[in-house]
Order: C-alpha cells, then structure tokens, then sequence
C-alpha cells in the first residue's frame, strides 16, 4: 500500500484522518486512521474479482471502555484506480481485472486517499472451473443442497445432492452421470437441466436460483462447456477460511461488511466472501445478510457471525453495548461472592448492563426450596428464615436443603426425564430398576462422573442393575452414541449418522468410530416384547463384534472425538470410552453445569443445554468454563455445584428489570423467571391442601416427583408438560403455559375438591380458633411463602367479614368462613406468584 | 430472519426475534419460533375455517365386512356377510353398513391405501401422523416419532375463541401426541362418557359444588391478590404475561354462555340425541359436531375394539351398528346445518384385515389393503376410489399411501402438508415426506 500524502502519514499503509464526525455523538480525542483489507491483492483469470474493505478507527470511550474501536466506513469511501486499463473497480469496492499488470486501486474518505496494489495475471484467459472449488459452493450458497432441498434423504424430485455437500464423489455423480447424463448437455451448456430449472426456463419447484446473465451461472456454463471437470488432484487444496474482522463493537443500525477468504496449501488465497454462506447466533443483536453486511441491531449483547465455505468455518464476535457508557468503577464495586460474579459483572460492563438489585429473603426461600427439593417451605420455616437476623442464613438454609431427603427425588426426577424409556418398549421392571438406580445415585450424591461410568460400563442383570436398563432400551451401537454423546459431552452426533454436520467438526467416520466403543456388547436372555418385554436380559461384554461404516463399509476402530482412549486388549471397550468421558473431557464438565446452571437461573449459558460447539457459542464462555473447571476441582460433587451457583450474588438477584437491563435476556442480569415443573406444582398443591393425590402403582401418599413412569395417569401432569408417554425417549417437557393449564387450574374437579375437602387445610384452618387475620396470614405463607403486606390483609379479611354479614340463607357463620378460606386459598393457587419461581 | 435450509434450522435468535413481535415470549418462544418458521415455508390453501372430525377405530376394522365386501370371493374369503346396495349405483357396502349405505352418495370410500406396517404400534403411528415409525416397533408398542394430524392442526391454528384447538374423546389415540411440537399442541382429553346424565366437559365447568357467583367473587377476588410484577417490555420475554393471556382465555370460556353452549350436551333435542344413537359413541359424535360448530378444528373420536382375530360376526353384530349409525348421523347433522362444507369426517383405523376368515372365526392384521371413509370439506360424495383385487388381498387400483391421506387431510385443513418444521434439535423435518393428497377429493 502506497500513501499518497505523506505529509499526514505516520506510517505507511494507514492514513491519519479525523473521521469523528461520521458517528454523531462521538468526540475524537486523537487522530484515527483508516487501513484497507486487503492490503494488496493478486488477480488470476478473467473472472476473478476482489472486494475490499475500508476500515477507519474511533476513539470515543463507549460503555465497554475499549476507548477506540474500529469502524467500517467502506460505504463513504470513493473507490477509483489509476491504471483504469489494468482493472477496473465498482463503487462497492470490488475489483475486476482487465489486462496483466500492477494495478493500482486509488480509495478516498473525506479527502484522504489511500492506494493499494493489485497484480493481474493471465486477464484475458478463463481459468479451469472445477467442481469442488466452484460448483459445490454455489450449490451451497444457493441452496441447492439444503435439507429442504435436494439435500434431502433422497433428493427431491429425482434429483439427489449430499446435504450441503459434504460428499463431492456422489454429488459429481448425481450431477453428472445419474439418469443418464440428461442434466448436462456440453455443447450447448444453456441446453442444461442444472441450468434451465435454477435459471427458470423450465418449471423448478425451487424457484429461479440462479438468474441467466448472473456470475454464478455463468461459472455453471462455464464449467459445463469446459467438460464438468472434478479438481485435478495435484491441485492445491483448502487450508483455511479466514473472515475480516474477527472482532467488532458495533453501535446500533451500524453496519460491517465481512470480507471471507479462503486459503489454499500452496499459500495463495481467493476472495470468497460472495460464496459464502452468513448466519448470526443472535440475529436481533447483530444480524447479518446474504452478501455478509452485519446490522446492529437494537437489543444490546454480543452475537457471533458464522461465515461457512465448503465446509470451513470462520466467526466473527460482535458486541453491541448499550449507547449509554457506564464507568468501570461501577462494576468494580459490585459484590462478589464468589467467582461466578466476577464473571457476570465483567459481561455486563462490556455491554454497559447493570445488573437489578438483590431480590428479599422472602424470594430467595422460595426460589431456593423449589430450586434444591421441589418444595415450598412450610410457614414454620418461613417465619424461622424471614426472623433469623444472622449474615450466613442464606447459605445455612441451602447447605440444610441440600441435606433434606427429597433433594435427591427433586434431581433425579429431572435426570430421568433424559434417561428413562417408554415401559411399553423394555418392560416395566427394567424401568423401574432404572428409576430406582437413578435415586440412589442422587441419595448418595455419588459424583457425576461416577454416575456415568456406571452407566456408560453397565452390566449385568436389567433385574439387579438399573444402570443395564439404558443398554436393554438403546440396543445398537449408533443409537448408543447418539444418546451418550448428547447427554454427557453436549455434543450432537445425530447429524453426522448419515451426513457431515453443517456446523460441526464432526463427520461421519468420527460417529462410527465413537460407536465402535458399543460394538461389543452383548446382551442374552429375554428380548424386547412390547407391550410387556417382562423378561430379564444380561448386558455383558462380548469379545468380539465391530461397527462397519454404512457407506465405506469400512469395519472401524473405536476411537473418541478427540484426544486418545485406547481399548484394552480383552477388557470392555466402554471402559476406555467411559473415562475418555469423565476424566478430564471439557465439554462432560460444561454441559453438566449448563444443564444446572439453567435449572437455577432459567437459562442455560449455552442453549440448547445440550448443544456445545464453536457455532453455538455460550453468552458467557469464561463463566462456563470456570464452572466447569470447578465443578471438576470438587470432584464433580453435584451438591457443591448447586452450593456454588447458590451462593453467589448472581443467584440472588431480583426478576425485577432495571432501566438498561429489561433487555437482557441472557446475561444474568436480573433472575428468570420459570414456570414450576408438572410434578412440583402438583405436589406443592397437595402439600398446600393437605389432601394427598393417589397415583396408580405408587404406595399411597406419594409424591408426583417420586413417580416412577410418564405412563401413571394424571390429567395434572399431562396438563402441565410432563413429556408424552407414548414418545420413544419420552424427553420432550414443556415449560410453557397454555389455556388448558389455566382451565386446569381454575376448574379441575381434582383441585376443587383438594381446595373444599372436608379433611384439607382449608377446613382446618376454617374450623381452628385462629381468627381471620391469622387465616390470611396463614395462607400467604403457605401459597406464596412471605406474610401479605398491610393492604392484602385488609383486603383478604374484608373477604371474611363481607361474608360473615350475609348469612340470610341461613347459612352458618361457621361454613361461611369456610367459603372464605377456600376462595381465598382457590384465588391464591390460581395467580402468578404462586404459579412461577420469581 | 436469516433463511434456514440446513441442520442449525432454528437457534437462539429466532427465539428471540420471536419474542420481539409477540406477546408470549419466554418458555413460548420455543413454539412459536417453530410457527414463524413453517409459516414462511411455502404458501397453503387458505382453508382456514376447516375443520376434521376424525373417527379411530382402533384396532384395524375389517374391509370386507365394511365397505369393500367381496361376494365372488371363495366362501374362506368373503366371510360371512352379504353385501347390500347403497344409494350410489353399483355400490355395494357389506351388510352392517345400512345406514352408512343410504348417505353414500355423500361419502368418498378409498379401497386402495395400503402399507407395510402390520401392528398396532405401527399401523396407528402411520395412520394418524402419515410417518412411519422410524424403527420397527410391534404391535404393543405406543409410540411416538413425528406429530400427529391433529397435534399439527393445534399448532397451525392455534386456540379458537378460547377453545383448545385438539380434542380427543375419551382418550389419546397411541400416537396422537405432539411430538417435538411440545406438549402445548397435546389433545385436551374429554374422558367422561357424555351419554351419561350430567356428563361434562372436563375444567371447562365450574366444579359442580359453585355456583357462578362465587366463581364471579372468586374471579374479583384473584384480581385483587394478584399483585405480582408483571415485565411489560416484550423483548424482556416474561413468561408472566403468556399466563394472563390464557387466564383471559380461560375465564371466556368459562363464563361466556356461547362458549360454555359447545359443550353442554343436554342442549341437543331429544330426538337428535336419538338419532345419533343413545351410546357413548353416538354422543360422542354428537358432542364432536358441538365442538366443530363452536371453531374446534379437530376433533378425534376413538372407538376403541376392532382388532377381531375373532368371533368377528358377533363383535361386528354389536359394534358396527353403533359405529356406523353415528358416523352417517354425524354426516346428515352436519350437511343439515351447512356445516359438512367446511367439515372433513374420516373414519378408518390402522389397517384392514386378513383375506381369509381364521380357525377362531375372526381376521388378522392386514396392512396390504384397507378402507376408508371421508366425507365433508368437498370430498366428492358418491366415489369409490381405488380397488383391492377380486379378493381383496391387496390395493391393485390407484394404490394410495397414508401419506396421500395424511396430506390429503391437511391440504382440507389448510395446512401444507409439503412444508417443512424444525424439532428443538434443529433438525429439519418434513410434514408429509410425499406431499401428495388425493386429488380425487378435491371437486
């Protein structure tokens, strides 16, 4: 790059300019410059093209004290060349050659100009089109190969491409060979099916794809009348894709261009930004368009731009803060109670988030018991937490929580949902056994990673192992790996069963190679006999038995996704996967603490809890990471990594949004709040009344949350989300709220008659000598766990007295406190605080 | 919103993007990002004031001794029954069909769909989601691998004047669940049997023990105590506001007559009640009708014992009359009001059954043909469609799958059945892999 005003240039390849006035508001304390991307440029072939971008730097302090950030200002920038017979430039930047040479490209931004080198070779000559490095990622971009598409298992209208590509040898066949070679017509290359339906000559279900007289059907002729060559193997291959910039603070409706290239073995690179396909993590926050233009948008926080060429990936983070700059002192003196805080705090600051206030006593007893043990607290307890004055009280009342007995049914009932099959498929005793195993576990805090060693290595018998129950329902090697890859590492292998995942490292040998560790075990006595499977079977390890590659059919070596795990000659295989797992593996550790983490604080730092990878980034990676970590260092107890979330500020915070932080939906700002589970609220209401639900095949005087199997009726339960028996894993739980669980709520004969039972609670505090004051003050405590204020007493003893004067029918004083209590208690269960963890 | 055309399908910021513009954010986000999604995949008939009662009859009822008799046939074969004439000339239904017989220039009879899935698990997941079962289960089996018809119905339309949008009655067909649409689009289950006095809708009543004005005082009463802080910025998605909005619902439906009229059976004359037939079937296509006419837009019926590996004669004596005597009322009803126009009426189950009669007096599972019946929403009245060969071993004209019923089915409910749903994984998932209904029921 050559400056042309060298009075005002400090360096060379950047110009000094004040570009302050660009962005209103900004004041410029010192000069800033402005640089191009790239800064020179090698043009090879008639059809090659080069964008490039024009960055200039500001150095106004914002919310996330960066003090000077980069801008893109390629739109204001003036694009011309002072070799117009070597290329030529549009006013957008890109860059098209014309005769072989150096050319140069001249840019000016408010008076300042820039220039930069542009070598040309070979302008006139059109350059070999191959399929790999042109075809493929218009198919791609254009969306021929997607899912919906002809990406799809089996195509679409007899046309059948690998979804996004991933398989050049049978997309080339498809496209060239299959039926006969009629897509393709050489000599008349107009005349071809890939190209007369994209480009809308003839009737194409997908629509017009490719416009005639566009670069990429003329790259498609091109190839076709070149003789649809594959990429002659001494050619280089692709190393890398590298995205400009990586890195952006973005104020809102400003916008950045990415420039993508992609680099080859033999060191040269190419300008792909216009094959390339675009997504944001968080569109509302950043978005980004087809041509790679990223918008902020109007909701503050951090969103990662995914750029995706053949396969490579490159990101770009973007962090948006709010306009309104908060000093760092501010954060500085927040409370930090433990490491978790620290980490929060210094996420908001980057956005300019503040966080809400801590939230009472009152809420966080709530919170805390039906986040330990699925409870509420009695009003006994309240009264005893709200009166203790002591510092520590709240991390005494989560240590005894967590010594209480229904903490285990409360957390294994949420790890069965993940685990425990359809009855009807493996047979009650075996799921009961599995049910069983999983208590225990949590009643002996067994840590987590012995936990999953037991179950990853089960054998044994499905009548004396619970832990074997997962190997009776998942009985081959792929379902296996599925399941254990998703549950216990976070990551996905389903996709990469029958094809490369899009936006996953992981292929189709890494599956086979990870179901490989399954391949050996063994399984005799009875089978599956749906409806009843009532038969014991013995899961074992075989000495012999293999996973073959179903497209290869290459027998494979088991091998795990990453690292080493060598199999033992004659020991279990699942031995070297299981502490392959467990030992060690970050992503065990981090999907284990999303998972309670948003369990605690109603969201997840990764959602979905279960999905880790670099395209799914977590809204607090360091956060994640120092949990797990931790977890880790406390030997994976899950009781201290509930007693740490618990413990820090964060956790204690209010719902309540503050001014700058209504927006936040993801950074812990504030609490979230979440809808009670199925089986908490319905055990908190017979607690409430006192009037026990009887469930078939339980001991009486069960609890929803010791149930044993989705298939035990229950309107209630059905009615609030537990997962659908009938689904093979029943895993699917709602939290949402709907109309019928209102309907429910309001009217269910099952409730009304907890609410008016002549043996229930309301009776017996109707039928006591306490008086209407301590009726309602009673009530409060028991539905919404805090004494009602001045004027919710006043209106709810105004309840007793309006009816204790309208006894014209006759009707006794005695019934009609009663009536009192009950719609009291009846409109008490039916709101909000009651329904919702605040 | 960024287009989606791959595995990632539908992330976070969909989620959010969604809680932008409606009310429901938060835990609703989930589903209504899967609405906005499918909603923009491709453009649907516009139907939506269509509605299916779709009668189950569980087990897999017999094609010969229903509507597709096979009198020529060796005696082992044509079983037991004589076929009767219909209204519709050169039509003839089996014997038990009399009433079914007299509206068939009314009703569409398809002959020829058949698959490949023998067993009650499988049968009913095909039938009622037109997927089949993703691995081989038996005929135990309740599974659950793709939406149900009706669960998807829920979904696309969403509540209807405050009325959950899926009734089953009494109870869940296997797989009629919702799948990865979640438990939101789950059927509301009406088990009581509405041929017995006082029979109600379950928690659209008042508990019988309240009279409407405690409920009004109790209504006042929640008002008032309800102090709790409600988020009102949408983007901050509370999940508080969602739970109003359905207690708003809810209390409509509950206190308005016209709302509560839908499910207050005793309300049908006499006569009516008769016609239908004074059974739990019978009413409950009486009570299916009700619901339609009040915006339910499906409604499923299951009528549970046709699995007749034998002794089949005397299940078919006392079943089929009721069975069939309902339908063909629930058919006449509806034209009488104006309302088969706009309502589809299927019947069928998840099979037909074995060609020839066993030594227990009773036919066995058989996939490879089956009958079934639609009327309403334009099917053209009076038409067989299709055929099983000269005795009736397999579909051999026009040979139709489920999925051609399962679009056939949404393609009346305005629904695409072409259209593509994201699961919570992200995974792209087609509706109806052949997208393809029937056009023979299209006038």
């Amino acid at each position: 790059m050559r400056a042309l005003d060298a009075l005002t240039t400090p360096a060379r390849g950047s110009v000094a300019l004040a570009i302050a006035f660009f962005v209103a508001g900004w004041t410029a304390a010192a000069p800033p410059e402005f640089h191009l991307t790239p800064e020179k440029a090698e043009l090879r072939g008639r059809d090659a093209r080069q964008h490039f971008l024009v960055s200039g730097r500001s150095v106004a302090t914002d919310a996330a004290g960066s003090g000077s950030r980069s801008l893109d200002l390629t739109s204001q920038a003036r694009f011309s060349t002072s070799t117009p017979d070597i290329i030529a430039v549009d006013k957008h930047g890109v860059v098209t050659p014309l005769a072989d040479g150096t050319g140069w490209l001249v840019v000016e931004v408010s008076a300042q100009t820039i220039e930069a080198e542009v070598t040309v070779t070979q302008a006139t000559q059109e350059l070999p089109v191959d399929f790999e490095t042109h075809i493929q990622p218009i198919f791609t971009r254009r969306e021929c190969n997607s899912g919906p598409c002809h990406g799809k298992q089996r195509g679409q209208n007899g046309f059948w491409l690998s979804l996004l590509g991933f398989d050049d040898d049978f997309d080339y066949r498809a496209v060239t060979k299959s039926h006969f070679s009629r897509r393709l017509i050489a000599a008349f290359p107009d005349d071809s099916l890939l190209l007369m339906k994209p480009a809308g000559a003839l009737p194409h279900g997908g629509g017009v794809r490719l416009p005639p007289g566009g670069g990429d059907y003329q790259l498609v002729k091109r190839w076709i009348r070149q003789g649809m060559p594959r990429r002659s193997t001494d050619s280089p291959t692709l190393t890398k894709l590298t995205v400009f910039p990586t890195v952006r603070i973005m104020r809102h409706d400003e916008k950045q261009r990415l420039l993508v290239a992609v680099h080859f073995s033999d060191g040269t690179t190419r300008d792909v930004t216009e094959h390339t396909t675009f997504m944001s993590s968080e569109s509302p926050i950043a978005a980004v368009d087809e041509e790679g233009t990223i918008t902020a948008g109007t909701i503050p926080g951090e969103s990662t731009i995914m750029a995706r060429y053949r396969g490579l990936i490159a990101t770009c983070d973007v962090t948006v803060p709010l306009p309104k700059p908060v000093p760092a002192e501010f954060y500085a003196q927040l409370p930090q109670n433990n490491f978790i805080d620290g980490h929060v705090w210094k996420k908001l600051a980057r956005i300019g988030i503040k966080p809400s206030g801590p939230c009472s006593d009152q809420t966080y007893l709530r919170r805390a018991y039906i986040d330990v043990i699925g409870r509420l607290p009695t009003p006994e307890e309240t009264r005893e937490f709200l009166g203790d004055a002591a510092a520590d009280k709240r991390a005494r009342l989560v240590d005894r929580l967590l010594d209480r007995p229904e903490y285990a049914d409360h957390w294994a009932n949420k790890w069965v949902d993940l685990l425990r099959p359809n009855p009807y498929r493996t047979g009650i005793k075996s799921v009961l056994n599995l049910d069983y195993w999983v208590r225990n576990s949590f009643r002996q805090n067994k840590p987590y990673d012995v936990f999953v060693r037991e179950l990853v290595t089960a054998r044994g018998s499905t009548f004396r192992n619970g832990a074997t129950t997962v190997f009776r329902d998942r009985r081959s090697p792929d379902e296996l790996t599925t399941m254990v890859s998703q549950l216990f590492l976070g990551i996905r292998l389903e996709c990469a069963k029958c094809h490369k995942h899009p936006f996953e490292i992981w292929r189709q040998d890494d599956f086979y190679s990870f179901a490989a560790y399954f391949a050996r075990v063994g399984r005799k006595g009875g089978g599956l006999s749906p409806p009843i499977s009532g038969s014991e079977e013995f899961v074992f390890a075989k000495s012999d038995g293999t996973v073959v590659h179903p497209r290869t059919k290459q027998t494979m070596a088991p091998r795990p996704l990453f690292g080493t795990a060598e199999v033992v000659p004659g020991k279990d295989p699942r031995t070297a996967l299981a502490r392959w797992i467990t030992d060690g593996n970050p992503f065990f550790a981090q999907v284990m603490v999303n998972r309670v983490w948003a369990d605690l604080m109603g969201r997840g730092i990764v959602e979905p809890v279960d999905d880790l990878r670099a395209t799914n980034p977590p809204s607090n990676a360091p956060l994640l990471e120092a949990l797990a970590t931790d977890f880790a260092a406390q030997k994976y107890d899950i009781k201290a990594l509930l007693r740490r979330v618990m413990s820090s500020y964060v956790y204690g915070l209010t719902s309540t949004p503050t001014e700058t932080n209504v927006l936040d939906t993801r950074y812990y700002s504030r609490h979230f709040r979440q809808r009670l589970r199925a089986e908490v609220l319905l055990d908190v209401v017979c607690d409430i009344t006192q009037i026990p639900e009887k469930f078939d095949a339980m001991p009486p005087a069960s609890r929803a949350v010791e149930i044993w199997t989705h298939r035990t009726p229950s309107f209630f339960l059905d009615t609030f989300g537990r997962p659908d028996r009938n689904q093979d894993p029943p895993c699917y739980r709602t939290e949402d709220t709907s109309v019928v669980q209102a309907l429910h709520l309001m009217n269910a004969p099952n409730l009304h008659a907890k609410v008016t039972d002549d043996a229930g609670h309301a009776a017996e505090l109707a039928d006591s000598e306490r008086t209407p004051l301590e009726i309602v003050n009673q009530l409060y405590l028991l539905v919404y766990c805090r004494p009602p204020d001045a004027r919710e007493l006043a209106r709810a003893t105004e309840l007793f007295a309006e009816r204790s004067g309208k006894t014209e029918n006759g009707t006794e004083v005695g019934s009609v406190r009663r009536q009192a209590t009950e719609d009291l208690l009846w409109a008490l269960l039916n709101t909000p605080e009651f329904v919702f963890k605040d | 919103m960024a287009v989606h055309t791959n595995c990632e399908g539908i992330s976070r910021r969909d989620c959010l993007e969604l809680g932008l513009t409606t009310m429901v954010a938060g835990g609703l986000a989930s589903t209504l990002r899967l609405r906005g999604l499918s909603a923009a995949q491709s453009e649907a008939p516009a139907a939506k004031n269509t509605r299916c009662i779709f009668v189950w009859l569980d087990g897999g009822p017999t094609h010969y001794e229903t509507f597709d008799p096979k009198p020529e046939a060796p005696k082992e074969i044509r079983g037991p029954c004589q076929p009767i004439a219909t209204k519709v000339p050169g039509v003839h239904f089996s014997e038990h069909m009399v009433r079914t017989a007299g509206i068939a220039d009314k009703i569409a009879v398809i002959r020829s769909i058949k698959h490949n899935h023998g067993n009650h698990g499988a049968g009913n997941h095909y039938m009622v989601t037109g997927a089949p079962t993703r691995i081989p289960v038996s005929c135990g089996a309740f599974v659950s691998f793709h939406p149900s018809m009706g669960a998807m119905t829920a979904y696309d339309r969403g509540t209807q004047n405050g009325l959950p949008p899926y009734f089953a009655m009494p109870q869940m067909s296997r797989s009629g669940g919702p799948n990865f649409l979640g438990a939101k689009y789950a059927p509301f289950v009406v088990p009581d049997d509405p041929n017995q006095v006082g029979f109600q809708v379950r928690d659209v009543n008042l508990p019988r023990a309240l009279n409407s004005e405690r409920f009004l005082g109790r209504r006042v009463l929640r008002g008032d105590v309800d102090r709790f802080l409600r988020i009102q910025e949408k983007t901050a998605g509370d999940p508080v506001n969602a739970f109003d909005e359905y207690y708003k619902q809810g209390y409509t439906l509950v206190t308005s007559p016209e709302a509560q009229e839908a499910f207050d059976i005793d309300r049908e004359p006499e006569t009516l009640r008769d016609f239908y037939g004074r059974n739990e079937f019978g009413q409950r296509c009486l009570l299916a009708r009700r619901l339609v006419e009040a915006g339910v837009p499906f409604v499923t019926i299951r009528n549970p014992g046709w699995d007749h590996h034998s002794k089949m004669l005397d299940r078919l004596n006392r079943s089929l009359p009721q069975t069939e005597g309902g339908v063909s009322a629930l058919i006449l009803d509806l034209e009488q009001r104006g309302l088969l126009d706009t309502t589809l009426v299927v019947m069928l189950g998840e099979f037909g059954r074995t060609p020839k009669i066993n030594k227990d007096a009773g036919r066995d599972h058989w996939s490879n043909a089956m009958s079934v019946m639609m009327a309403g929403c334009g099917v053209p009245g009076g038409q067989v469609l299709g055929a099983t060969d000269k005795h009736g071993y397999t579909s051999s004209e026009r040979v139709l799958s489920p999925e051609n019923f399962a679009s056939t089915v949404y393609t009346k409910l305005g629904i695409d059945p072409g259209q593509i749903l994201y699961t919570p994984e992200g995974r792209p998932v087609h509706l109806v892999s052949d997208p393809t209904p029937i056009r023979e029921l299209f006038a």
